[in-house]
């Protein structure tokens, strides 16, 4: 039926078929790097409705499986939509009880062909999904946009991020990052970007992922300045204008 | 509540540059690592050039998850016909079925743009340009992506081969040897990166002659 | 056909800019890139994006290249009539408020989005000026398409009371960090100090972007259009031309 849809509203001309989706509630950047031993990831945890501040408690970093570890910014309901795609690939992997686990790349495989064939569809998930994880000495962290683009890289960031954070990340990183230098570092993207993406909250969670598996922080917020003399008495920096 | 995106594309244009020079015994594939989306660059190091059989290679820019869908979709065909004919698929016929596979698409195309090279049944330098739907040709050298307008000029003028329609077919590979030919491909993607704000990071140069494949990179403008 | 599902491909046209500026210790300091482009294409490697508006006072531009020069050069000789008319420096509320009006009469129509900072006789000032004419007052701005990229860096090392050295490194860094991450910006980085009663405009000041490769033996272009046939057609002299003195010359 849905493909139905999706068919004749690419082959037919006159249908008034609704093919393009808006997202309703939304969650801002994740960003994410390779640090010594593994991933480390962090995401605000707001939900906007447009412009509304929707939802404050939002989890945007989950893990999967054994190995993975994934962050979503976008669309909340298609990414926990996901989250039950990713479910279901995981207990079919057990079910073959071979001692064999999926691993990060497998998994953002798998998340990669989902995403690319939705866009076919016409009918996309509106996310963009960062895959981190470690198997077998391994690390992995890539990268797969709404429409199906998806890389790797040693750093990765959505949306906003994108711009903000990783200018920061690519003059900053290091291979060999310690755990607190990751996190420091982590925290700085975050910071300019509750300074400069208006969707973003200061409420965050920084997930890490190794060897022995994912742990996430509980949530915490960031400190802050806004004590420049400039911003005391704006006015005065242009008297006698308006 | 204000709806956030107007409108959704399911194309992007991840950018890049392709270059393939066919020579008499060997074929040079160039592209550079960058892959960027609008005015931002999204890595500084993603390999634009496949390997789909022994002797053919193929260099794509335009939008990264078609290009990946079309490299797999090939590699998937390449290996049923190994399976039914025990060999490898030679240049020409991969080129063919580039081109099928492309035109397949032909309403909802794959938004690639490509080049193919690699060494003919007699072990000669071939390359194959393409459309993004499919209408292809050999050629003796070729060039596509972003960059493509600022390079073909620069390649018609240093080897200009003879005209397809000439009566009987003339040979079309070039006649530079292989250090000249990769000598050519550094200049003219160093040249580009000058010029074409896509085009940039690094060059990834793949030799396929007689002796097999060799990879080389040049470092290029990061800005 | 997807064209008409209101699918389209993508496009181009744009123009491309980093600029920033900053307020340390004794006064201010602006940057630029020197990237232009034409949609995809670098149109001028080596531009310059800093105007100059009063001996006190200098202007960075992005956006359309025409608007931000006529804007600043037109502001800028009205500046020099009113310090004619005066005798007294330039102060940047002047600009300011000229380069506003100007620019909200226009409705966003002239395409000019402005970092402007200067010293003057009530200390340094900085100012940001978007292309409706809206304007902000600020310790620290950035402007263009590498805006994202350079506030980047501001917001992380930004501080009060940077002293010259910093101010220009913290300046350099942002500029390059928009030539580095941003596809619009490029190539050098342009810096102007300016502090009260004094100004330094180091173009060029860094260049962190040199060609990659030169061929060893160079490239000749001797092919030359093919010449097929000769005919030489004498003019035919309809006036007689005499050798004379040199009535013409002085």
């Amino acid at each position: 039926m849905e493909s139905n849809q999706a068919k004749n509203s690419l082959l037919s001309s006159h249908d008034n078929i609704q093919r393009t989706q808006y997202p309703y509630v939304t969650g801002t950047s994740v960003v994410a790097l390779k640090y010594k031993d593994g991933i480390l990831m962090a995401s605000d945890m707001g939900g906007s409705y447009g412009s509304t501040l929707r939802y404050k408690s939002v989890e945007r970093l989950k893990p999967i499986g054994k190995h993975s570890l994934l962050g979503a910014s976008g669309e909340l309901s298609d990414f926990q939509e996901i989250l039950r795609y990713l479910d279901e690939l995981i207990l079919y992997d057990n079910m073959w009880d071979d001692g064999n686990s999926l691993g990060p790349k497998e998994v953002h495989n798998y998340l990669t062909r989902v995403m690319y064939n939705r866009r076919n569809k016409f009918d996309p998930l509106w996310n963009t999904l960062v895959l981190g994880g470690v198997k077998k000495g391994h690390k992995y962290l890539g990268m797969v946009s709404m429409i199906g683009v998806n890389f790797e890289d040693d750093h990765v960031a959505t949306g906003f991020g994108n711009h903000l954070a990783r200018p920061i990340l690519r003059d900053e990183w290091r291979e060999d990052l310690t755990f607190e230098e990751g996190v420091k570092l982590l925290e700085k993207c975050m910071r300019v970007l509750l300074y400069r993406d208006r969707s973003a909250v200061n409420k965050l969670q920084i997930a890490k992922i190794t060897e022995e598996g994912v742990t996430i922080s509980q949530p915490y917020s960031l400190k802050t300045f806004w004590g420049f003399s400039a911003f005391q008495n704006p006015t005065v920096g242009a008297e006698g204008s308006w | 509540m204000t709806k956030q995106a107007a409108n959704w594309s399911p194309y992007d244009n991840n950018g890049g540059s392709c270059v393939a020079i066919a020579g008499i015994d060997y074929c040079v594939i160039a592209a550079d690592t960058r892959m960027s989306t609008g005015y931002s660059i999204l890595t500084r190091e993603y390999s634009k050039i496949c390997k789909l059989a022994d002797k053919s290679l193929m260099a794509s820019s335009g939008f990264q998850a078609d290009v990946k869908a079309l490299q797999k979709f090939l590699a998937a065909r390449h290996l049923i016909y190994q399976h039914q004919h025990n060999k490898q698929m030679s240049c020409p016929a991969m080129a063919q079925l580039l081109s099928n596979t492309l035109y397949y698409k032909r309403f909802f195309p794959y938004y690639s743009f490509n080049v193919l090279g690699g060494l003919d049944t007699e072990g000669k330098g071939c390359v194959y340009t393409y459309d993004a739907v499919g209408s292809y040709e050999r050629v003796g050298y070729g060039c596509q992506g972003s960059g493509s307008t600022l390079i073909m000029p620069f390649l018609d003028n240093q080897l200009k081969s003879p005209s397809p329609l000439l009566l009987p077919a003339q040979d079309a590979v070039t006649p530079l040897s292989e250090a000249e030919a990769v000598d050519l491909v550094k200049t003219c993607f160093a040249s580009a990166t000058e010029r074409d704000i896509y085009t940039g990071d690094k060059l990834e140069i793949v030799v396929l002659n007689a002796d097999g494949i060799r990879r080389e990179y040049m470092e290029l403008r990061k800005d | 056909m997807l064209a008409k599902k209101g699918v389209g491909l993508p496009s181009f046209l744009k123009t491309g800019t980093t600029i920033v500026g900053l307020i340390f210790q004794d006064g201010v300091i602006l940057g630029a890139d020197t990237r232009a482009t034409e949609g995809p294409i670098v149109a001028d490697k080596n531009c310059e994006k800093i105007h100059y508006m009063a001996p006190n006072i200098y202007c960075c531009g992005a956006g359309t290249a025409a608007d931000t020069e006529a804007v600043t050069d037109m502001v800028s000789s009205q500046l020099q009539l009113h310090r004619y008319h005066t005798g007294r420096e330039s102060r940047v509320v002047t600009a300011l408020t000229l380069l506003k009006k100007h620019l909200f009469s226009y409705q966003g129509h002239v395409s000019a989005a402005l970092v402007l900072g200067g010293v003057d006789i009530t200390g340094p000032h900085l100012h940001t000026i978007y292309p409706h004419g809206s304007t902000d007052t600020l310790p620290f701005a950035t402007m263009g398409s590498g805006s994202l990229a350079a506030m980047a860096m501001f917001e992380s090392n930004y501080k009060e009371g940077l002293t010259r050295d910093e101010g220009i490194k913290l300046v350099v860094d942002a500029i390059c960090s928009g030539i580095f991450n941003d596809l619009g910006s490029g190539s050098n980085v342009d810096v102007c100090v300016i502090t009260k009663g004094h100004k330094e405009y180091l173009r060029n000041h860094l260049l962190p972007n040199p060609r990659t490769f030169v061929s060893s033996k160079g490239y000749t272009f001797t092919k030359k259009t093919e010449v097929l046939s000769t005919k030489i057609i004498p003019l035919k002299e309809r006036v007689e031309v005499t050798e004379r003195g040199d009535a013409m010359e002085e």
